[in-house]
């Protein structure tokens, strides 16, 4: 910053030092060509004297003085240029001399209008410059400023985009202003903190998870041995039967719990070439059952061609999750649509007259009333599968039907 | 059959050894990775229930000793461990069966003898309960030597039941063995009531006794005197 307004404060000076000097010669010249003009003058009326001096800065007037009376002085006066006809404006300079005894007051004269020139181009050259310099000054600062503030912008961009779960490094730019590094240490420092929480509660999740999985477990194991003990009452019976029935929820509800911490935590890495006519066709046969106790008619439009490049696994999660849903909220004798194409698939059924929330839908455990025994976290593993692989999942109401399209192609 | 369980939680191995005496099997329980090897070393066994996460060892490590020194040990796997790679591994070391934890012992029961089955008769055999002849390497059942054609979701229940015939059997053990992990088990109650309605009118109608007991809220029982 300093150096540059030094740069141009120099260049300045020596713009004004050329322009200066580019006036003041102008202006000798001018006087150099007045006094030619005059000398010219001067020949041609040679004989003349009576004739006025054309040139006022030649004229002097000695007036002889009875008594020292007038001081030296200097003014200004408006005196008639014979030439012209006009009243030009003159600095004069008054003195007394003596010669031999006797007092004279002489009075020379000097045109003003030559440095009254001179002056306005210094002042407009001044102006120039120092107008030059405030200008390049904005401009400059305007720029640095921009260069600083880019770093707080990036910080505010990075911040919003910041996801606790991602993997990637959380850096921030660095920044000349103290002010803006105080700010980027704060915010790593949080974000550090704030990861580290994540991390540690993730993975006291998963540990509980896993530990979870035995005493259930145990739990069940002890239940299915109880009802096969014949020496109970059916109030007993029934009790040992609820409570069985929990606990395999509780099971699965722990089972979907820790795939969906694992699809979190990127634990399928592995990616394949995958067929999703096959795997879709294959599922369909597998939930057949489920198909044919609602009556549901299924209309397929699978491209056999298509492939995305997935992890099997979670493929078929995807899929088997999916075509569940439409079934499970499908009208008894209702209607599934599926449409697949090498960019998308289409699931669409009939079911409620009433647009799902598309708001609500991905949410964990948010299970719609017609269906009361699902876990409502079929959803959330789609919803979480298609985000890790960029997979535009959307839902939409038309034609009375509930229609589901996941986009392969990358976001 | 002589079954080998390698579980270090004791009370669920309790439960293993009292469900599967009870159906007539000589089990033992080992709760140690040493003890294991120890046992198979000294006895022989037809079939091995191996837990992964042992105190002192790996279960896959010791399936693969098994395997290693060939000897004839039907075996199933049973983790905490619920993901593809750990089935696919312990699969292919050579275990005949991998159950995630929790699971049903009606399950683990029915997967037993399939596989004892496959390991004493290599394929000749055939199960005979009164007046029901089934044999399962052809999918074939017949009631009074009569023929009886079952779907294949028929014919699996009928299996799961006559293999833990007078236990009472779980709506939710039923699903799991027929869909596995398909479907969420509320879902499939309601064609298990199908397919069980089904299986026992075609095995009444080729004057079959009715085996099969409903137990109210619970689920069936495959009821044998």
């Amino acid at each position: 910053m300093l150096a540059i307004s030094l740069f141009v404060f120099l260049i300045g000076m020596m713009a004004f030092y050329y322009i200066l000097r580019k006036q003041v010669d102008q202006n000798i010249n001018l006087e150099l060509q007045n006094r030619a003009s005059s000398i010219t003058k001067e020949f041609d009326a040679a004989h003349s004297y009576a004739n006025q001096l054309s040139n006022m800065s030649d004229t002097i007037i000695i007036t002889p003085l009875k008594n020292f009376q007038k001081a030296e002085k200097f003014s200004d006066t408006l005196l008639l240029n014979p030439e012209t006809k006009k009243y030009v404006l003159y600095r004069e300079h008054g003195f007394v001399n003596s010669i031999h005894g006797q007092n004279y007051y002489i009075q020379i004269f000097k045109p003003l209008e030559e440095s009254d020139r001179l002056i306005v181009r210094i002042v407009m050259v001044m102006n120039l410059l120092v107008m030059m310099i405030i200008l390049t000054l904005i401009v400059v600062n305007r720029y640095l400023s921009r260069q600083d503030w880019k770093v707080f912008y990036d910080t505010i961009a990075k911040i919003n985009n910041y996801e606790v779960n991602s993997d990637k490094a959380f850096e921030l730019q660095e920044s000349d202003i103290k002010e803006f590094e105080d700010l980027n240490r704060v915010i790593v420092t949080m974000t550090k903190r704030i990861k580290n929480d994540y991390l540690n509660l993730k993975e006291y999740i998963e540990n509980a998870s896993h530990e979870i999985q035995t005493p259930l477990a145990i739990i069940n194991s002890k239940m299915e041995l109880l009802l096969q003990s014949g020496d109970m009452q059916e109030k007993q019976y029934k009790s040992v039967a609820e409570a069985y029935e929990a606990s395999n929820r509780l099971s699965r509800l722990n089972k979907t719990l820790i795939l969906l911490a694992k699809i979190e935590n990127r634990q399928f890495p592995e990616l394949k070439p995958v067929n999703p006519a096959i795997m879709i066709n294959h599922q369909l046969e597998s939930l057949e059952d489920l198909i044919h106790s609602k009556k549901i008619k299924i209309t397929k439009l699978l491209d056999p061609e298509a492939t995305i490049s997935v992890n099997p696994y979670l493929a078929e999660i995807l899929f088997v999750n999916l075509i569940k849903n439409a079934i499970r909220h499908n009208l008894t004798g209702g209607h599934l649509i599926l449409e697949l194409t090498s960019q998308s698939l289409k699931i669409a059924n009939s079911g409620s007259s009433t647009p799902l929330d598309p708001e609500m839908l991905f949410k964990r455990f948010h299970t719609s009333s017609s269906s009361p025994e699902s876990l409502g976290l079929g959803l959330s593993i789609v919803q979480k599968i298609c985000t890790m692989y960029g997979f535009q999942i959307s839902y939409r109401y038309e034609d009375e039907l509930h229609v589901m399209q996941v986009n392969f192609s990358k976001a | 059959m002589k079954i080998l369980i390698v579980e270090d939680e004791k009370p669920l191995s309790d439960s293993m050894v009292e469900y599967l005496s009870e159906e007539g099997h000589h089990s033992e329980a080992v709760y140690t990775y040493n003890d294991a090897v120890e046992k198979i070393r000294m006895y022989q066994y037809d079939c091995a229930v191996v837990d992964i996460n042992l105190p002192d060892g790996n279960g896959l490590d010791l399936i693969r000793m098994i395997k290693k020194q060939s000897i004839t040990l039907g075996i199933i796997i049973i983790s905490a461990l619920n993901s593809l790679e750990n089935r696919i591994e312990g699969l292919e070391i050579g275990a005949d069966n991998y159950l995630t934890k929790p699971f049903h012992l009606a399950e683990l029961n029915a997967h037993l003898k399939s596989i004892n089955r496959r390991i004493s008769y290599g394929g000749n055999n055939q199960i005979v309960v009164n007046e029901i002849r089934l044999i399962p390497d052809e999918h074939m059942i017949f009631v009074h030597e009569v023929q009886v054609t079952l779907t294949k979701k028929e014919y699996e229940l009928l299996l799961f039941f006559i293999a833990n015939k007078n236990k009472v059997i779980t709506k939710a053990g039923l699903a799991e063995y027929l869909w596995g992990d398909y479907m969420d088990l509320a879902d499939s109650y309601d064609f298990i009531y199908t397919h069980i309605k089904n299986l026992r009118s075609k095995l009444l109608k080729k004057g079959c006794e009715d085996y099969i007991k409903t137990i109210y809220g619970l689920g069936y029982k495959f009821e044998i005197n």
